[in-house]
């Protein structure tokens, strides 16, 4: 599977802050990408980049089969208004609002991808409930089938777990899964070291105006997690007590 | 009770008022809707008073036309919109605080100027609204508003309801956002002026906001927040009309928003999203908070 996106060289910050720069990095259909970070360190902006929303100090974004028509993504909850009077069903198909006619509504093809992708997420029952009547984890569900519909190569999570309960993350973990094996790039923001990294290919380690990136286990090591100030020695050595080759790294 | 209803009708003006209105409600509905749904209610109303000098300065320069109207209304009303983007971006002040600045002049500019040049137009009607100065002119008016934003509604709705719900994801779906948000905003300066000779300077959004309100407490979907919100503004034209004919001291445009309010009142009190309703409020993102620790820990000796 081919490379959707290619990040040279890019830098990025606001005229007062510099967040990192000299990231190249390669987003290859079919894996996922987790961007860890302590807060501050550029996580969202970085998303926000690459929907073209914040323009890069240096550096350049291109796209080897095509800018698509579609980036699929979901931005933190928080910036989210729950009380809009709207059907999930509705909801769910803004996900494909830009492919209806200007005039025309759902027509009954279009009615069915939404009824699938609510069935995918798990939500289907819920298509007619008002969106201030879901809770926390039914919301994600039905933000994830909006995602669905966006049928997009690259898809970026913005913290999709912060809110959500287990048995709701291990569902959405699965359609991430789903989209690694339909070739889709999923980039995924993840606010804490947690199991959820067992699904991802790839990190990305930002902090302390750097980015590293690689797969999983390369780059978050005690060390490189301590260097970028993701973690304090003493939560390093905590957290990975039980691996042998760390004690040896870090004196604590 | 019949022939008060067969003498209202006899008069030529009264019937003009009802139709200028009902075609009215059909267009503020929408943005009403949306102004509450946008969280820019009072926003509105500020708009409503900055547009005021605009609207005098035309008439005492251009006379009482429905044109010196809408031109000295529209520039008024993009200039302040301007502004208060440019000082909320510019200067230390939020948005909110920029336009409540801006109207405040604006409305104190409009009214000295009224008096000073000692205009045609009772400062009473011109604040309150009066079913007397609707005339053919103005009934263009409101048709001819009435068909922009209607139309422009029908091409805007989608990317309004996406752009409002979820701003973020909107933003990141087209590479001009600002278009939405600036038509709507043009369009709620076109209504406030339809509405201006009927409700008044100071009434004119009371017919956009209290009808979208009080829908706001039964819909649960866009279509039956602006099918409620539509009859509940037609429901107080009408009375509010009849009102205002049955005691001639009182203008027209506090008759119609009382009744708005009525309504107002009756749904919060009733409605399934009121007081009357078991409405879960939504739970805030992170729900988990931990308890505070009571100071004294019982581990200290």
């Amino acid at each position: 599977m081919g490379t959707v996106l290619q990040i040279r060289n890019l830098a990025l910050g606001y005229p007062s802050l510099t967040l990192f720069r000299h990231l190249s990095l390669d987003i290859d259909g079919g894996t996922t990408l987790a961007v860890i970070g302590a807060n501050g360190s550029g996580k969202s902006t970085f998303v926000k980049a690459l929907l073209g929303l914040m323009t890069p100090i240096a550096g350049r974004l291109s796209w080897p089969s095509g800018m698509p028509r579609e980036i699929g993504y979901l931005a933190q909850m928080s910036e989210f208004d729950r009380e809009f009077p709207i059907r999930v069903r509705d909801l769910a198909a803004m996900g494909a609002w830009r492919g209806f006619g200007l005039w025309s509504g759902l027509d009954r093809k279009g009615r069915d991808r939404v009824s699938a992708a609510l069935e995918e997420a798990g939500i289907l029952d819920l298509a007619n409930r008002a969106l201030h009547t879901l809770s926390g984890g039914q919301l994600q569900r039905a933000l994830f089938a909006r995602v669905i519909l966006q049928d997009a190569p690259l898809i970026l999570l913005d913290e999709p777990f912060a809110a959500v309960d287990q048995s709701t993350e291990a569902h959405l973990l699965s359609i991430i899964r789903g989209w690694q094996n339909e070739g889709r790039a999923v980039v995924l923001v993840v606010h804490d070291l947690s199991s959820v990294l067992d699904h991802c290919s790839h990190a990305l380690l930002l902090g302390g105006e750097a980015a590293t990136h690689g797969p999983v286990d390369d780059v978050l090591t005690p060390e490189q997690l301590v260097k970028q100030g993701y973690l304090s020695k003493s939560q390093a050595a905590w957290m990975f007590r039980g691996a042998a080759h760390y004690s040896e790294g870090v004196h604590v | 009770m019949f022939d008060v209803f067969s003498e209202m009708w006899s008069f030529a003006f009264m019937r003009r008022a009802f139709v200028a209105t009902t075609v009215l409600s059909a267009s503020v509905t929408p943005v009403g809707a949306f102004l509450v749904l946008r969280r820019l209610s009072l926003a509105g109303e500020a708009m409503a008073h900055a547009i005021t000098p605009g609207v005098v300065i035309g008439f005492v320069t251009a006379g009482l036309s429905v044109m010196s109207l809408l031109v000295g209304g529209l520039i008024a009303g993009v200039g302040v919109a301007v502004l208060t983007a440019l000082l909320a971006r510019k200067t230390i002040l939020r948005s909110d605080a920029s336009l409540a600045s801006l109207y405040l002049i604006a409305l104190a500019a409009g009214i000295f100027i009224l008096s000073a040049a000692g205009s045609a137009v009772p400062l009473k009607s011109f604040l309150f609204g009066s079913i007397l100065g609707i005339d053919d002119p103005s009934m263009m008016l409101v048709g001819g508003v009435a068909t922009v934003t209607l139309v422009s509604f029908a091409v805007l709705l989608r990317p309004l309801i996406v752009s409002t719900c979820d701003p973020v994801f909107f933003e990141a779906q087209t590479r001009r956002p600002w278009i939405v948000e600036q038509g709507f905003m043009l369009l709620l300066v076109l209504n406030l002026l339809a509405a201006f000779k009927t409700l008044g300077t100071l009434m004119a959004v009371g017919l956009m906001i209290l009808p979208a309100t009080a829908a706001r407490y039964w819909a649960s979907t866009i279509t039956g927040q602006l099918a409620l919100g539509f009859v509940f503004a037609l429901a107080s034209c009408w009375i509010g009309l009849t009102v205002s004919y049955l005691f001639p001291e009182t203008p027209s445009g506090p008759a119609i928003v009382l009744v708005a309010g009525g309504f107002f009142a009756i749904s919060a009190g009733l409605g399934p999203l009121g007081f009357g309703g078991r409405m879960r409020k939504p739970a805030t993102a992170v729900e988990t908070k931990p308890t505070p620790q009571p100071i004294t820990d019982e581990r200290t000796p």
